[in-house]
């Protein structure tokens, strides 16, 4: 990609989000008193001006893209970004395991969570030490419990299952 | 309270072991941290932060500025050895420690940046301790109207972190300005953004906000490309160091160490942009010019000089004025929060004794930095071996115990994971995340100052220019603002 068609897209999706707080997300979730009689001290003031240099920055951005003469890709583009649909698998798979941790925590508890998640993203990642791996899913998230709950005083989810002194 | 009195009161806090032990685990933790690439002194002040909840302030405080101190200099140890910075500010040091290393002389390059880290970390300590007092003196006339004042020109320094282009740098500092609205209003009380959800009436929590914008991006970013990383480490070689070597580039080190402290002061500033103007001054007056990029260890020196140099200078805004000089400072404002204490100028009145402790754990930090560092030299090779695809799982747990354990709240862990991939699409589209944490930091105190100095004023507008102090701020952001505009005006029409 280069920086001109980042700035395009960049610029659009900004003026996009700048219009849907200006009329939409504002007036609908931030909430003045009836009696505030000057705009200024209004807890709508300060969210529109931010939303009002939304909008200048993602025009600027625009005329960044329109003005801009060159076009090359960015240097390290193809280094950065690996071809192929592996990737996004690996993305979805991990967006899949932190939607499980959050489920996880209250249920499983934090370390028996924490133990799925560290092998699960071992193994995600293709580590080339899957022994070492399990060894340190188990011991790191007992030693953390060990660390937060009996030092730190943390009262660390327990889960509805196994719990640990 | 005498400068005895403060000094005695300031021994009693930190004259015990255990002071000076987090202290030296806080540099072990973090050379170790800035020398495996990719994890950052940020994120490793980050990680380390919810381990200090259960610490006194002092012995919290003096972690952290362990692990930050270590962390620059830890992330000069690969880019010297495999041409990868650990850190930011270590970019400077590729230039000429990387072909140090591929002549065989890596052992003397690594010396000469521990040396000049160490010299640049006592000059700016002994700054810190100079200047700071007498800024917060002087600033405690300030009112609303100066810290709004102060905060404004704080936020366009911003541009400084912006990396490559500003527009995105401001886009990010936009971007985290409108997620500090979320919670409850300031003065009245309503909610803005909160959707109804209690947790959100608070606002974000800024740790999961900063763990999440900083660690969770790459271990996401390792699941794009787990083998990214993947490089080659040189050996030491059987140079070293010599006192000729250290003598020699003695003068550049002073005056990197100077450039340091001069832009560690200046809010937003950071030590990347340090490192590489103290390089180009070093090289412009250097005898031996023609070999700065080939190999120089002048080069070495001046770079690591320049960064290390704002190690100590950040913490000046940080204490005098409540302000962060760059991220890492302002997770350790997030420290100073945690633990009940508000750094700005009452802290000098209020809190003296844990800023003189400060003071003497900065001073020893420096000696210990030169055992850490030269044990850390050897034993370098440990740590770059560490398989990175075992590291990021274990990165990811303990940002979940870290974020957890701040309000005892799942709530947190879910924003940290949602943030983490904002921080990522950020990441991808080379939008900068230290802008969009720095506006998060200062939005709310920006509003609350503007909002104070509105109702001072009955809403008169003309408070905001009432004193010299307001004058002085605004004459350095229309500066400051005005230096920002012709240098990208002169990037955007190269001149032949």
């Amino acid at each position: 990609m280069s920086e001109k068609t980042l700035h395009l897209r960049l610029g659009i999706f900004t003026c996009l989000v700048a219009l849907f707080l200006i009329f939409y997300a504002i007036p609908s979730f931030v909430f003045s008193p009836s009696n505030v009689g000057n705009i200024i001290l209004s807890p709508l003031f300060w969210p529109y001006v931010l939303a009002g240099l939304t909008v200048i920055v993602g025009l600027g951005l625009l005329a960044n893209a329109v003005t801009s003469a060159k076009d090359t890709p960015f240097e390290d583009e193809e280094t950065v970004h690996p071809e192929g649909s592996a990737p996004w698998m690996r993305l979805g798979a991990l967006a899949v395991i932190m939607v499980l941790v959050m489920v996880g925590l209250p249920t499983l508890g934090m370390v028996w969570t924490a133990m799925l998640a560290f092998a699960a993203c071992a193994f995600l990642f293709r580590t080339r030490h899957p022994v070492a791996a399990v060894v340190c899913a188990v011991i790191a998230p007992l030693l953390l419990y060990a660390f937060f709950a009996h030092v730190a005083g943390v009262a660390i989810p327990q889960g509805n299952f196994v719990r640990l002194p | 309270m005498s400068l005895m009195d403060s000094l005695a009161a300031g021994f009693s806090l930190v004259g015990n072991f255990e002071a000076f032990f987090m202290l030296f685990v806080g540099l072990v933790v973090g050379v170790v941290a800035g020398a495996i690439p990719g994890l950052s002194a940020t994120m490793a002040v980050a990680l380390t932060l919810p381990f200090t909840f259960a610490m006194t302030p002092i012995n919290a405080i003096l972690l952290l500025l362990g692990v930050y101190k270590g962390g620059i200099f830890g992330g000069s140890i690969p880019a010297i050895l495999i041409k990868t910075p650990g850190t930011p500010a270590s970019s400077a040091t590729i230039l000429d420690g990387h072909p140090m290393a591929e002549r065989g002389e890596a052992g003397r390059a690594l010396g000469m940046a521990l040396y000049a880290s160490c010299t640049a970390d006592a000059v700016s300590n002994l700054a810190l301790i100079l200047f700071a007092g007498w800024l917060a003196s002087f600033a405690l006339n300030f009112g609303p109207p100066e810290f709004f004042a102060l905060i404004l020109f704080s936020l366009t320094i911003i541009a400084g972190v912006s990396g490559e282009s500003l527009l995105r740098g401001a886009l990010s500092a936009l971007a985290g300005l409108l997620l500090a609205t979320i919670g409850l209003d300031l003065v009245y009380g309503t909610n803005r953004f909160t959707f109804g959800n209690p947790n959100m009436m608070g606002g974000l929590n800024f740790i999961a906000v900063l763990i999440g914008l900083f660690a969770i991006p790459e271990i996401i970013n390792m699941a794009w490309n787990p083998v990214a990383h993947l490089g080659r480490t040189r050996a030491l070689g059987k140079s070293r160091c010599s006192w000729a070597d250290y003598k020699n580039s003695f003068k550049t080190i002073i005056r990197g160490s100077m450039i340091g402290v001069f832009l560690g002061s200046i809010p937003g500033i950071g030590a990347a942009p340090s490192a590489f103007l103290s390089y180009s001054e070093a090289r412009r007056t250097s005898k031996n010019k023609e070999n700065f990029g080939k190999g120089e260890i002048e080069g070495v020196a001046a770079s690591e000089a320049g960064n290390n140099g704002v190690a100590g200078a950040t913490l000046i805004p940080l204490l005098a004025l409540g302000v962060p000089g760059d991220v890492i400072t302002a997770i350790i404002i997030g420290a100073f929060m945690v633990h009940g204490l508000q750094p700005g100028p009452m802290m000098f009145i209020l809190n003296v004794d844990i800023i003189y402790g400060l003071f003497i754990g900065l001073i020893v930090s420096s000696v210990f930095l030169l055992i850490v560092g030269s044990v850390a030299i050897r034993g370098f090779r440990f740590v770059a071996d560490l398989p990175k695809r075992i590291l990021m799982p274990g990165v990811l747990i303990l940002c979940i115990y870290g974020v957890f354990a701040v309000n005892n709240n799942i709530f947190d862990v879910g924003v940290m994971f949602v943030m983490g991939w904002v921080g990522y699409i950020m990441m991808r589209n080379r939008i900068p995340a230290a802008p969009f944490l720095i506006a998060f930091i200062l939005g709310p105190l920006l509003e609350d100052n503007f909002r104070q100095a509105m109702l001072m004023s009955g809403s008169d507008p003309s408070i905001l220019f009432r004193g010299p102090i307001t004058w002085f701020f605004w004459f350095l952001t229309f500066v400051t603002v005005f230096a920002i505009t012709r240098s990208t005006l002169r990037k955007k029409v190269p001149l032949s």
